[in-house]
C-alpha cells in the first residue's frame, strides 16, 4: 500500500492472497528458529547460571551500582542533564511519542514535507539507536 | 468417535484449523519476521519457569533470600529454572527490541496498523517492568540497590512522583511491603495485562496480514 493512498480494507486483504500457507511452509521456518532460540537459553543458563550475589544490606552500599543493560542508557542520561529534565525527557515526552506517532502518519504525509519528516526521523531513529547503545556502553564502562 | 470427531460437531474444529493452518503468509517474509514469534516464545518460558519457582519463593524480606538459596542448592533442578528464568528475561528483551526496530524501519506501523503499533509499545514497556520488578526478588545486593535507585528516580518525576515512589514502595524504605507489591505486580499484574494485550496484538496481524515492506 502506497503511503499517500487511502486504505481500503479490501484491497488491502487481497493482497496478502497468494503467499506461502502459514502450516506447514512458515511454521517449520518458525518452529526451526524457537528450536534454536530455546537451545541458546538452555546452553546459556547451564554455562551460565544466574548467581546469588550477597544478601541485600541496607547497610552497606556497593561500589558502582549499575542498573540492568536495558536500563544503562537511561541511567547515563541523567548523569548527563539535570535530572528533573532527564525525567521529563525519558518518562513524559519520549515514551508518548513513541507510542502515537502513527496515528499522525496520514497528516504527516500530506504535508509538503512530509516525505522528508519522515525520512529524517527514519534517520533520526538510527542515530537515536546508536546514541542510547554508545550510553548504555558508557554507563558499562 | 474419536475426540476430534466430537468437537468438530459441535464447533467446527476442522474447519477452522484449516482456515488457520492455510493463512497465507506473504512471500517477502524472512528471517527477519522472525523476532515477535521468539519473544512470544520467550514469555512462554517466562510464564513456565515463573510458576515453578513460585512454588518456593517466599516473598519476604526475612525469607526471600532464603527462599531462593533453597532454590538454587535443594530443588530439583531449580538452578536451571532459576538460570532460564533469568537468561531468557534478557533474551526477551532483546527480542522485543529487534521486533520493534524490524517493525519500526519496515514501516509496518502505518496505518492501518497503528493499533497493534501502540499495544506494541505498551507490550514493550510491561516487558521492561517485568525486568525491573522481577531484579528486586531475590533480594540480593544487586536487587536492593538497583531498586533503591530505581524508585527514587520514579519519585523525582515532576508532579506525580512521591505518589509513584509511596505506592511501589509502600512505605518510606525497600521492605516487606515493597517486596509484596513488586511480587504482585510481577507475577499477577503484569502477566494478565501483558497476556490480554498480545491476544489484541496477534487478533490484529491475524485480521489486518502482514503489511508489506516500504
Amino acid at each position: 500500500m502506497s503511503p499517500n493512498q487511502s486504505y481500503e480494507p479490501e484491497k488491502d486483504k487481497d493482497e496478502h492472497e497468494g503467499g506461502v500457507p502459514f502450516f506447514p511452509d512458515h511454521f517449520v521456518k518458525e518452529a526451526a528458529v524457537m528450536a534454536l532460540v530455546l537451545g541458546l537459553v538452555v546452553f546459556l543458563a547451564t554455562l551460565m547460571p544466574a548467581p546469588m550475589g550477597e544478601p541485600a544490606d541496607p547497610l552497606k552500599t556497593p561500589a558502582g551500582i549499575k542498573p540492568e543493560w536495558y536500563f544503562l542508557s537511561v541511567y547515563q542520561i541523567l548523569k548527563y542533564v539535570p535530572k528533573t529534565v532527564g525525567i521529563i525527557l525519558t518518562f513524559i515526552i519520549f515514551p508518548p511519542i513513541l507510542i502515537l506517532f502513527p496515528l499522525f502518519y496520514k497528516q504527516i504525509t500530506k504535508w509538503r514535507y512530509g516525505r522528508l519528516l519522515l525520512h529524517t526521523l527514519v534517520a533520526l531513529g538510527v542515530l537515536l539507536a546508536v546514541f542510547l547503545a554508545s550510553l548504555a556502553y558508557l554507563g558499562f564502562e | 468417535m474419536s475426540v476430534i470427531d466430537f468437537l468438530d460437531e459441535r464447533f467446527g474444529i476442522r474447519k477452522g484449523a484449516r482456515e488457520f493452518a492455510n493463512h497465507p503468509v506473504p512471500d517477502h517474509v524472512n528471517w527477519l519476521y522472525c523476532f515477535g514469534g521468539i519473544t512470544f516464545l520467550c514469555f512462554l518460558i517466562q510464564a513456565a519457569t515463573g510458576v515453578l519457582l513460585a512454588f518456593y519463593y517466599e516473598p519476604s524480606t526475612t525469607t526471600a533470600y532464603s527462599s531462593v538459596l533453597n532454590i538454587m542448592d535443594n530443588v530439583p533442578f531449580g538452578v536451571l529454572v532459576r538460570s532460564l528464568h533469568a537468561w531468557t528475561a534478557n533474551i526477551m528483551i532483546i527480542m522485543v527490541v529487534f521486533h520493534m526496530l524490524r517493525v519500526f524501519f519496515h514501516g509496518a506501523y502505518r496505518p492501518p496498523r497503528e493499533l497493534n503499533w501502540i499495544t506494541g509499545v505498551v507490550l514493550f514497556f510491561i516487558t521492561i517492568t517485568f525486568g525491573f520488578s522481577g531484579y528486586l526478588l531475590p533480594m540480593n545486593q544487586l536487587s536492593y540497590w538497583a531498586t533503591k535507585v530505581g524508585t527514587e528516580i520514579a519519585g523525582a518525576i515532576p508532579l506525580i512522583g512521591q505518589y509513584v515512589q509511596a505506592f511501589l514502595l509502600g512505605g518510606d524504605k525497600i521492605g516487606d511491603a515493597t517486596l509484596t507489591r513488586f511480587y504482585t505486580i510481577h507475577v499477577i499484574i503484569l502477566p494478565i495485562t501483558l497476556s490480554a494485550l498480545l491476544v489484541a496484538h496477534f487478533l490484529m496481524v491475524r485480521k489486518q496480514g502482514i503489511a508489506d515492506p516500504l
